[in-house]
């Protein structure tokens, strides 16, 4: 497997012994920034104001997120809503933010109803890799992990949201145990805890390399058990609000019957996640089908501001060859517990525990200066050695430990245990977004957000195991501060997105599209309602092949 | 090397794939993802069982379209799985309040279907017999890397809904358990000496606040 790499695959194997007792390479502060200047996406300048909303002119976003901000929306101009869902609370969004929202919602009395673009649970969540992060030793505090948050995210993080993430770590882990979350122990029962990219102590509790799907799961069973109404394949396409500035429910595109539905709302909860898929610089991604960014677009028209949009994390180690794995999450866990970064000499050239952004950067100028390791499918990357976990801990570490990753290569023929797999920055996270309170309020009355589509509680660079943790501690703060503070029921109009139309016409050209994007160009899946198009392309059986033949019976033996 | 195109067929209806790509790849650059139901692209979140047919006519098994690369001749066959209610999670698990929960539980005829159909290697059946035992434990560590896909519980001609059982188990075992971590004093951040840190962390400008913060970090504790 993996001849074309050969000569350096022979490299990595020949060093890695020598390699197993050697300390990480040192970086000052001044080489960090710098690696970041030079490499780090966010930094190159790929970004511009737009002409409309309240960060209009004040303030960079990325080329393709610009764009969206400055489109017009899929509904028609004659469109009305006429009300068909009448609720208290509408939570945007099936994954975990949405999820643990509907939850601690779930015994306060109010009839809540959860729309989601895909399936509930559908979502980043669910493909979180490498843990949760909490203050739970003695050696450890909530103050601690605020310093290494706050330092990782360049101070740039909202200190009160930090603050609050923290300090609510320790009870957000108790309420996901009592929910029947099962993390790794130690053999005294305690949880195992492992260091992340810019932990000082070990904090990151894991279910193996499957604690996003431990976590959703869980929660999604929890969120079924309750009366909560669920809307699947209900895309959230615009906000209504009252014409006084005070958000009161949705407008709805339901993807199957390709109708729309108009939901009034005393509170809505914005939890649509992140957008990954907009594919920023061209990156590969390691989200889910649904990550295009659409609550920024909605709660923007609404007059919400946006901060850190420009700042986004390319996860180091996103898988690199096969194709048909290319930007899929490779966990930092691995690299926590020993795996080593090389370039195609087999050489180490950076700390592979420095914050994310940091490694990122070195990892992109190793294959920008020629020392990364071609692919046959036309990508460049860098060796994760993963056969050194074996050496260091033992044969079969990987295995019990990774069993996703093992699961995922073998299939292509690559077993990490004994062969490297090869590495680059994928596009993982949207560190910025909706400007929220810590009781995860946003600008507006009305509407709250939780999770991956706000801004602020990671500063510029987020630390492993604190996306997970954003979602249990803002997702319940959300949900109980609508339950305190739940306006009562306004009229339910449009008059914010014509308010935004009236600002649109001032953007010479015009944007061709429409936002929210709802799905990946790659996908050319398309909003389209049911009057314009007669049926589904690509549904239909061709009619060169009259004869639809039965599906196999997979267990009939060969 | 990884060059050229194949055709496969999904739902009846031809593709042209690049070879390396997968099921969901190829129906995305023919204009065609709505065929199979997609969720995460990633193989977790289990929306996009399909079923296979290889071009000589034998059976290539159940697997995820995402991450299924193509194959020249390929048939696939989308085989969405709807969900079934969820069934309360009990805080004293044992064979007796599993069966109450899942009146199916000793159907199995061990026909070994639902261990074959799964996508993520499970050893399922073996699983259900374990449930049937009141091995909990092993249960809970069978089903670690469930997607809830729900091919096991499609494939079972007796009912049996092993992913549900196995949700069930675990979440049951989690209410359960003991966790001395969470147990500890000093979890709950109020006091005096956690109020100072804060300050600390809290005062000066933001370059200041920034320093404190790497200090802190070093060394656990708040500067002079």
């Amino acid at each position: 497997m993996m001849d074309w790499a050969r000569d350096s695959l022979e490299k990595v194997a020949a060093s890695r012994k020598a390699r197993a007792q050697e300390p990480a390479p040192t970086l000052t502060d001044a080489e960090s920034e710098a690696l970041l200047n030079e490499f780090h996406p966010d930094y190159l300048g790929m970004e511009r104001v737009v002409g409309v909303g309240p960060n209009a002119g004040t303030q960079k976003f990325p080329l393709e997120l610009a764009e969206l901000l400055e489109s017009d929306s899929p509904l028609p101009q004659s469109f009305e809503p006429a009300i068909e869902i009448t609720t208290d609370v509408l939570i945007l969004g099936g994954g975990g933010a949405g999820a643990t929202a509907a939850l601690t919602l779930a015994e306060s009395g109010l009839k809540v109803h959860l729309a989601t673009k895909l399936r509930l649970g559908d979502a980043n969540t669910v493909m979180a890799e490498g843990g949760i992060q909490a203050a739970l030793t003695r050696q450890d505090s909530t103050r601690r992990h605020f310093a290494d948050s706050y330092v990782g995210g360049h101070g740039n993080n909202d200190p009160e949201l930090l603050r609050a993430l923290c300090e609510h770590g320790p009870a957000g882990i108790r309420w996901l145990s009592d929910l029947g979350c099962l993390f790794d122990q130690n053999e005294d029962g305690t949880f195992r805890l492992r260091k992340g990219g810019g932990t000082s102590v070990p904090r990151v509790l894991a279910c193996r390399d499957y604690t996003g799907l431990e976590i959703m799961r869980v929660l999604k069973d929890a969120v079924l058990l309750t009366g909560t109404q669920i809307l699947e394949n209900h895309s959230a396409v615009e906000l209504l609000d009252d014409g006084e500035g005070q958000v009161t429910g949705a407008v709805l595109w339901d993807r199957v019957s390709q109708k729309l539905v108009s939901v009034s709302a005393r509170a809505v909860i914005m939890a649509t996640g992140g957008s990954g898929q907009l594919r920023i610089q061209g990156f590969p991604t390691s989200n889910h089908l649904g990550a295009t960014g659409d609550g920024l677009i909605l709660a923007y028209r609404q007059g919400c501001q946006l901060i850190h949009t420009d700042s986004f994390q390319y996860h180091p180690s996103g898988s690199c060859y096969p194709e048909a794995l290319a930007g899929q999450l490779v966990t930092e866990s691995i690299r926590a517990i020993g795996a080593q970064v090389l370039n195609v000499q087999g050489e180490r050239f950076i700390d592979e525990m420095i914050y994310r952004d940091v490694l990122a950067g070195a990892i992109i100028r190793e294959v920008a200066e020629g020392r990364g390791v071609p692919t046959p499918t036309h990508r460049s990357g860098v060796w994760l050695d993963t056969p050194l976990i074996e050496l260091k801990l033992g044969k079969g570490t990987l295995g019990r430990q990774f069993p996703g990753l093992i699961h995922r290569f073998e299939r292509y023929g690559i077993d990490p245990a004994i062969h490297p797999i090869l590495v680059y920055p994928t596009l993982h996270y949207q560190n910025g977004g909706i400007r929220i309170d810590p009781s995860g309020q946003t600008d507006l009355t009305g509407l709250w957000a939780a999770g991956e589509v706000t801004g602020g509680l990671h500063g510029t660079n987020r630390l492993m195991g604190n996306s997970l943790l954003d979602i249990t501690v803002f997702g319940r703060r959300a949900a109980e501060s609508v339950i305190k503070k739940i306006p009562e029921r306004r009229a339910a109009t449009l008059a914010g997105l014509k308010k935004f139309r009236e600002g649109l016409k001032a953007i010479q050209p015009p944007s061709s599209g429409t936002a929210p994007l709802l799905f990946p160009v790659a996908s050319r899946l398309k909003f389209q309602l049911a009057e314009k198009s007669e049926r589904l392309s690509g549904t239909e059986p061709s009619q060169e092949k009259k004869q639809f033949r039965e599906p196999p019976d997979p267990f009939g033996g060969n | 090397m990884e060059s050229g195109t194949v055709e496969i067929s999904v739902a009846g209806k031809p593709v042209q794939a690049k070879v390396g790509e997968t099921i969901i790849h190829a129906l995305w650059a023919a204009g065609m993802g709505d065929a199979v139901k997609t969720g995460c692209v990633g193989g977790v979140c289990g929306a996009c069982t399909v079923n296979i047919r290889f071009k000589d006519g034998k059976p290539g098994g159940t697997d995820l379209a995402c991450l299924r690369p193509v194959e020249e001749g390929m048939e696939v066959f989308p085989c969405p799985v709807e969900s079934i209610p969820a069934v309360a999670p009990s805080s004293e698990p044992d064979v007796a309040s599993l069966q109450a929960a899942f009146p199916t539980l000793n159907r199995c005829t061990k026909c070994g279907s639902c261990t074959t159909a799964c996508p993520m290697s499970i050893p399922v059946m073996d699983s259900v017999l374990r449930m049937q035992e009141g091995k909990f434990e092993e249960v809970s560590e069978d089903f670690i890397t469930c997607i809830h896909c729900g091919l096991c519980r499609f494939v079972c001609e007796d009912k049996v809904k092993p992913h549900n059982m196995g949700l069930w188990v675990r979440r049951s075992e989690g209410m359960s358990r003991d966790n001395p971590s969470l147990d500890q004093s000093g979890l709950e951040p109020i006091g005096d000496a956690a109020e100072q840190e804060w300050t600390y962390l809290f005062t000066g400008d933001p370059e200041e606040r920034f320093k404190r913060a790497k200090y802190f970090r070093e060394h656990g504790r708040a500067g002079a």
